[in-house]
């Protein structure tokens, strides 16, 4: 996390970041091609498992962050739960046209949703983007030009929104921006957006002055501060998911929560 | 003794702009030398810095071409704003970009990382501290340090304690001299008080970036003291001579409370920061408010301005502050940043923006645009983008359309920040003016003279709580027994 | 000089890219309390999530700049836990591929509010295809895909369209644009006035 919290170290934040990046990115491909919700909720139970035990963040912080979460799960769900095509009618009322279709399709999108959303702060709570980009230039061969980059701006965006703040305030102070509609929320946008802009612009040409004034661009053979490698505990995630993913299709032959095992096609 | 970087016959010229920056421009530095450079701010001073280090046009492309440019084998370059020169979160990440880009082994960074921290004066528990929990001075020692992580010989300086408190200054300046010793220093500066003593040649430059003398600080001094007032250079003893030059003085009349708090919080999030006991403000007083970085005192202001969460006794002409429906027809509010307050595309439409908010006729606004422009000297860019102006412009810009309503009561967060002489003194006098109208101020600054010679009250805020409400001389007093003990 | 990205056209791109993250993340709320009523109203306010590559697009005028700043963007979004996780990177993948094919179509020449706008629309449209696969859209009824179809196009035109041509316009008058445009031969001629 960028904005330094205190939490306990634990295995996740010890596994190779690229490592830990694509395992993600495998997985979020795969549960596209996931049609069946009992799968999908043990899926979604092995997440959670991983995100409330093994962060290493205290208990209250966790909820705190997962409160987004419902609001992932109700916006994934409710255009299809309500409008979704579907025979088998189970409440009419108006467009609302809630069918026994529409409704697991919509559940599953929602569950799918907070799958994503928890594997995504999983990733980011045990990762430091320093750390990422290293590996990232050490494993996947990212040119540096663009690793060193990415950390430069990330460095400057607590003072991009402490600005932001300030920007705000001022104003404020000069009185209303921007009337109604859709000319309005332009202006408001605007009032936002340039002095951000210029500000980050400027900043941003000076940090690369001054990146290439320490040698940067110079030089082929650059050392590295931190050499990241792969340990025992990247094959322990790597089991636990394949550990979770033979668990959720056992669970979902032998014990269903639903009796329907393609959202796709039902009844 | 021989040169160690020069130019010669330089000619350069930023994309876009009507002429030349540099036209047939040379200078030769000779090795070991203490060079500055002085000049108004536009005259081309920290291009040059940046075509002596090759900067220009290796990594920024600006139009230039030159007889012959002199870089030298190993310099190093020290910017102004000291947030935007290191790309990485932590101290010692960032010495270690350095060691990186200069193919050392990893297992030597700590030792090389310690030894550099070391003689720019840091110390920390831990190397792995996050930038960002440094005060200016702090960081500006910390890019020092990775200047000399670069082994250089020739040091390039621009401005680099411009954006810093007085403290920070004597900081950077202190470690200049201590690892500069046998380097050659190529210094861009305009506050020159703490450079002058190790310096030993200055170079005058004028507003068309041609070279108007060169020599010894003596000669510089006795020759061209009128060409340092004139481009608002912060020489030793300006304000001496500010100050004979000088005629109202200050003096307060009226006693009317015009602001009153009673046991009064501010608050940031659910974090108490500021808690004033009991204070009257009287209208007509010239209110200076004092403090270390972070102790409190934007925050104090921005709670006036109910932009942050109060609780507490807040009156303002004897009405509850919180239910006046309009605060800014009492307080007007200059924010340290001038840019953020812009709003418009033209210095015109800037000043006339809050007028046109109050639905005045077109007439009236052109009737009063016109006064505030002549008084803050902008009338020959009523028609330009704010963000052209220069750093003085803009800031007198901010007071004239931050006080267009003429609001009792004038807010600001050092006004004086990052200002030449010039344009210090002006802001200055024109909040003089405004304070024999009536006005009151109350302002955050660091600058003793300030409240030596225009406050008619301190407040010292620290960890935000007010520690001292007494009279300047008072507080001058005070400071000075502090500093003896 | 040399036509490929420099050191300062990536950090300014990365930086636009997490300006306008930043404002996704005030946006997200915002936009999860309008699409709670299910009308799709809030694919109005979807274009937002385009308009990173076309503004750095129109700021720098080099190929490239569109696909990094949505890349940078989303992977913004990513590491540091946006609420939408992993689904954000393949969509700033495939958007900032069409928006960046549709400035290669025209050669990286133009750099007119059409242009940007067409832009806009084929970043929609591929988001479209997208949710396709990942939302089940085509089994919604056909009014509302309809809905959907079409207020999502129109916010992509107008917000990441029209708003990012006006924004850079004015960003033009500040002057801080200069800084990465490259200078023409007519600076350097003038070197010899």
């Amino acid at each position: 996390m960028p904005f330094e919290l205190s939490y306990r170290q634990t295995w996740l934040h010890k596994i190779n970041p690229s490592f830990k990046f694509l395992l993600v990115i495998a997985l979020f491909i795969y549960l596209i091609f996931v049609d069946n919700p009992n799968l999908m909720v043990n899926y979604a139970i092995g997440s959670v498992g991983l995100y409330f035990f093994f962060t290493g963040h205290p208990w209250k912080r966790l909820l705190l962050i997962a409160l987004p979460f419902l609001l992932v799960f109700v916006t994934s769900s409710t255009s299809m739960i309500f409008f979704g095509e579907g025979e088998e009618t189970l409440f009419n009322w108006g467009l609302v046209h809630i069918t026994k279709e529409s409704l697991f399709r919509g559940l599953h999108l929602g569950i799918r949703g907070m799958v994503f959303a928890i594997l995504g702060v999983v990733f980011s709570l045990t990762t430091r983007p320093v750390l990422l980009f290293y590996s990232l230039m050490q494993q996947l061969k990212l040119k540096p030009k663009y690793a060193y980059s990415f950390m430069a701006a990330i460095r400057l965006l607590p003072i991009m929104l402490e600005e932001l703040q300030t920007l705000r305030h001022a104003l404020k102070v000069r009185g209303a921006v921007g009337g109604k509609g859709i000319r309005g929320f332009y202006e408001k946008i605007k009032a936002f957006a340039i002095p951000m802009l210029s500000q980050s612009i400027r900043r941003a040409h000076r940090i690369a002055i001054a990146m290439e004034a320490k040698r940067f661009l110079n030089v082929n053979n650059r050392t590295n501060y931190y050499q990241i490698g792969f340990s025992k505990f990247d094959v322990l995630l790597l089991l636990y998911f394949i550990g979770v993913g033979v668990l959720a299709q056992f669970a979902s032959v032998n014990f269903p929560y639903f009796g329907i095992e393609d959202v796709r096609v039902i009844g | 003794m021989k040169e160690i970087t020069g130019v010669e016959d330089l000619r350069l010229k930023f994309p876009g702009t009507d002429s030349l920056l540099l036209k047939d421009f040379s200078i030769s530095i000779k090795k070991g030398e203490k060079v500055l450079l002085l000049g108004p701010s536009g005259s081309g001073k920290s291009t040059l810095l940046q075509v002596l280090t090759g900067l220009i046009p290796n990594s920024v492309e600006v139009p230039m071409k030159a007889k012959r440019v002199n870089i030298p084998k190993s310099w190093g370059f020290l910017f102004q704003d000291p947030d935007t020169q290191f790309c990485m979160p932590y101290v010692d990440e960032e010495i270690a970009f350095v060691l990186e880009n200069l193919a050392i082994a990893r297992d030597e960074m700590r030792h090389y990382i310690t030894d550099y921290l070391k003689q720019v004066g840091l110390q920390f528990e831990d190397i792995h501290t996050p930038i960002q929990s440094l005060s200016g001075g702090m960081k500006q020692r910390l890019a020092i340090a990775s200047v000399l992580a670069l082994e250089a010989d020739v040091l390039f300086l621009d401005e680099p304690t411009a954006m810093l408190d007085p403290t920070g200054t004597l900081e950077v300046w202190e470690t200049v001299k201590k690892i500069g010793e046998n380097k050659t220093l190529v210094i861009v500066e305009h506050k020159i008080e703490q450079v002058i003593d190790f310096i030993d040649r200055i170079i005058l430059l004028n507003d068309d970036g041609v070279i108007v003398a060169d020599g010894t600080k003596k000669e510089i001094f006795s020759d061209y003291k009128h060409v340092l007032v004139e481009q608002g250079i912060w020489y030793p003893g300006v304000w001496e001579d500010y100050l004979r030059n000088r005629s109202s003085p200050n003096e307060t009349n009226a006693k009317k409370p015009i602001v009153t708090l009673k046991e009064f919080d501010v608050y940031r999030g659910k974090e108490k920061k500021v808690h004033i006991k009991d204070l009257t403000v009287n209208q007509g007083e010239w209110i200076t408010v004092l403090g270390e970085n972070g102790a409190g005192k934007s925050t104090w202001l921005l709670g006036l301005m109910n932009l942050l969460k109060t609780k507490g006794c807040y009156q303002i002409d004897n009405q509850d502050a919180r239910r006046l429906s309009k605060l800014t027809d009492y307080f007007a509010f200059v924010f340290q940043n001038p840019e953020f307050q812009f709003v418009t595309n033209s210095v015109f439409d800037e000043i006339a923006y809050t007028l046109r908010l109050q639905n005045w006729s077109e007439d009236q606004i052109v009737r009063k645009v016109e006064t505030l422009l002549a008084r803050f000297h902008l009338q020959p860019y009523a028609k330009q983008h704010p963000y052209h102006l220069s750093m003085g412009q803009k800031r007198r810009l901010s007071v004239a359309a931050a006080t267009v309503m003429e609001q009792p009561v004038l807010l600001l967060d050092e006004p004086t920040f990052g200002q030449d002489a010039r344009n210090t003194f002006a802001i200055l006098e024109q909040l003089q003016q405004m304070r024999n109208k009536g006005t009151t101020i109350i302002m955050i600054t660091h600058d003793c003279h300030i409240v030596k010679h225009f406050a008619t009250r301190v407040l010292y805020i620290n960890d935000g709580r007010l520690t001292l409400d007494c009279l300047p001389l008072q507080y001058m007093e005070e400071k000075q027994q502090s500093l003896e003990v | 000089m040399s036509k490929g990205l420099k050191l300062t056209d990536i950090l300014v791109t990365i930086i636009i890219a997490l300006i306008f993250g930043a404002i996704y993340k005030l946006w997200g709320p915002l936009y999860g309390i309008v699409s709670t009523f299910g009308l799709q109203l809030e694919q109005l306010l979807y274009g937002m999530w385009f308009i990173a590559a076309t503004v750095a697009y129109l700021i720098i005028r080099k190929p490239g700049v569109a696909l990094l700043a949505e890349l940078a963007a989303a992977h913004g979004e990513f590491i540091f836990g946006g609420e939408w996780g992993i689904t954000t990177l393949i969509y700033g993948l495939g958007q900032g591929f069409f928006a960046e094919f549709i400035f290669a179509s025209f050669r990286y020449q133009k750099y007119n509010m059409v242009t940007v706008s067409l832009a806009g629309l084929a970043s929609g449209i591929v988001s479209l295809l997208i949710d396709v696969y990942y939302g089940y859209i085509g089994d919604l009824a056909m009014w509302n895909l309809l809905m959907l179809i079409g207020f999502r196009l129109i916010g992509a035109v107008i917000i990441a369209g029209v708003f990012a041509h006006f924004i850079v316009q004015a960003l033009e008058k500040t002057g801080v644009t200069s800084l990465v445009r490259p200078a023409t031969s007519v600076d350097y001629d003038a070197l010899d006035q």
